[in-house]
């Protein structure tokens, strides 16, 4: 990683240390642009990292199990496996090149002895299958150890074939691949609770899809104007409810959050709640669209809160109440009158993301990578 | 004075960043040009409506003007929303806002949309695939305007070369500059790596061209 910082804001108000576990990855200024990573995720039990980068490549770390003999030291994460999600491809009907740059990385739950996850980049969503093999067969009968055919009339005996251990590897293969149903630049993904479905979000649409099925997906929101020269604002995140699987929360460029309810229409361009803070007059300035833009968005463990990032501060947020958050963490304030500096040096387009804990206390996630 | 100068070096400092916006991988971004374009708008409010207040110090003003203009443009558009109605001589802001703003927002959209069709544009630029097409308004929206940004360019002229024959966008003036430079850039060969531009307090409002010449040359060596 070319840079990580982590900061803690807990919801209960109780001071937290935070200390650098580890750094991965170069620490010196010249960092390929290819290594830049681009985005970050946990598995839902902890123990594997995912890391996408500029380069369209996946880096998985896993946690070694946790030495008996020092139960106060973290388990290290070491590498686990790496492959090429994504490559770059040129989109000839537009003349554009789609960047293989990863977006997001999605877990999928475990279900079995291998793991799954979902990686897109602007244009294209892929499923990936990781598994492991720790075992060789060895005794065919109708072929040598080094794989070559016996010759079936000079086969006088047969044998059973028995597993041997043999180093640990781990295979990472492209199991679905969900293209062409993006006009604009993908920026979110996310599993629905009913482990079949997923969405992925672009700038003005978000689709809905089924994991078994790569041919089709359904769009469900659509806030693209029918003359364009009327956009106001755009798709910035959007995440299903960890629970109910016929809602979901999109963000937009405007600071305000919509959730929707999918039984409600097959089109979810009508919100069922729409979550917005009145903006305060005195804090308002120059670049106050660009900061109120929301960069995530994510929900709590209960499916009872959500939380919101934008450039400043972190919102936490009731379902239950749509006129205001319930609270607000300022992160980094002091950069409020830096705005214009930050503007020349593009720093304010930066999109921060921000996560819960496993005890819903939250925390938030700052991710500069380049710094 | 130094609002106008501000508002312009932001404006300035936009339509550098729409273009760059076009020369990168992966085509442009819609968010970013939506965002660019908000601050285009803004920073040209401001631009607009500290030259009517120049323009006319016998109209009481609002008090105390905001000592950084970065932070407090409101207030200087709501003093021209003031101002404008009571001089019917000065061009007001708003029906260029009307204008301009959806075709600011439009052409990042529709470049994203039909980029291989640009050249095809009767308007022969030389970012004719780059980044004045956010300048560019419809031909109906010229003919009415373009004499009043004449007026609100001049500034502008007094310390630039005299404008080729065709006039076109919001600002004609400045877009007729940043042409001239990027046509002359475009066929360079230099092998700086690119660099972000200057910062906020180091250089006056109207860069002398060789810095903008400078940060320009890097762009296009990076893309």
């Amino acid at each position: 990683m070319a840079g990580a910082g982590g900061g803690g804001c807990p919801a209960g108000g109780n001071d937290l240390q935070w200390c650098f576990s580890q750094v991965k990855g170069a620490v010196d200024e010249d960092v390929a642009e290819a290594d830049v990573i681009s985005t970050v995720e946990f598995s839902h039990s902890g123990d594997l990292l995912a890391t996408g980068d500029k380069g369209g490549r996946v880096v998985i770390f896993q946690r070694e199990q946790e030495n008996k003999s020092r139960p106060h030291s973290r388990g290290e994460y070491n590498v686990y496996s790496t492959f090429q999600s994504h490559e770059p491809e040129f989109d000839y009907l537009k003349s554009l090149e789609i960047e293989e740059k990863i977006n997001k990385i999605r877990w999928l739950p475990q279900q079995g002895a291998a793991r799954f996850l979902l990686s897109t980049n602007d244009k294209t969503i892929k499923l990936w299958k990781i598994s492991e093999r720790d075992k060789r067969a060895e005794g065919y009968n109708l072929k040598d150890e080094d794989g070559r055919l016996r010759d079936p009339l000079r086969i006088t005996a047969l044998r059973v074939p028995i597993l041997k251990p043999m180093d640990l590897m781990v295979e990472a293969s492209p199991r679905r691949i969900f293209a062409n149903a993006h006009t604009y630049h993908i920026n979110s993904i996310s599993v629905n609770s009913d482990h079949e479905t997923y969405l992925s979000a672009d700038d003005l649409r978000i689709n809905l899809w089924h994991l078994e099925i790569t041919d089709r997906s359904f769009n469900i929101v659509d806030i693209k104007p029918a003359n364009m020269e009327e956009l106001t604002e755009v798709i910035t995140a959007a995440e299903f409810h960890p629970h109910q699987c016929n809602v979901l929360v999109y963000s937009s460029s405007k600071g305000t959050i919509r959730l929707c309810d999918m039984r409600s229409s097959a089109l979810c361009d009508r919100h069922s709640k729409f979550f917005e803070e009145p903006e305060d007059p005195s804090s308002r300035s120059f670049f106050s669209e660009i900061i109120s833009s929301v960069s995530d968005v994510k929900f709590s463990h209960s499916g009872r809160y959500m939380m919101t990032r934008d450039y400043l501060s972190v919102k936490v947020w009731d379902l239950n109440m749509e006129s205001r958050p319930v609270e607000t963490h300022q992160v980094h304030e002091y950069l409020r009158s830096k705005l214009c500096s930050l503007y020349e040096n593009d720093c304010i387009f930066d999109k921060f993301e921000c996560c819960w804990n496993g005890s819903d206390r939250m925390v938030e996630r700052v991710q500069y990578f380049k710094l | 004075m130094e609002v106008q100068k501000e508002a312009q070096r932001i404006m300035t400092l936009s339509v550098w960043k729409m273009y760059h916006s076009r020369m990168q991988r992966g085509g442009l971004r819609l968010h970013r040009s939506l965002q660019l374009s908000l601050v285009m708008r803004s920073a040209r409010e401001l631009y607009l409506s500290a030259k009517v207040e120049a323009q006319e110090p016998e109209v009481p003003l609002p008090p105390a003007r905001s000592p950084d203009p970065c932070l407090h443009p409101p207030r200087e558009a709501e003093a021209a929303a003031e101002v404008a109605p009571c001089d019917g001589e000065q061009p007001s802001p708003e029906p260029m806002d009307t204008q301009e703003t959806p075709r600011a927002e439009e052409t990042p959209a529709r470049s994203a949309q039909r980029p291989a069709k640009v050249s095809r544009k009767r308007r022969s630029c030389s970012l004719s695939d780059g980044g004045d097409a956010a300048l560019v308004p419809s031909k109906k929206a010229r003919l009415e305007e373009e004499e009043e940004e004449e007026r609100a360019s001049s500034d502008v002229l007094d310390r630039l070369q005299p404008p080729p024959a065709q006039a076109e966008g919001a600002f004609p003036n400045l877009a007729r500059v940043l042409q001239r430079r990027f046509s002359g850039l475009l066929n360079c060969s230099p092998a700086a790596p690119p660099t972000a531009p200057p910062a906020c307090e180091a250089k006056p409002a109207c860069r002398p061209a060789d810095n903008m010449l400078n940060v320009l040359v890097r762009a296009v060596v990076a893309f």
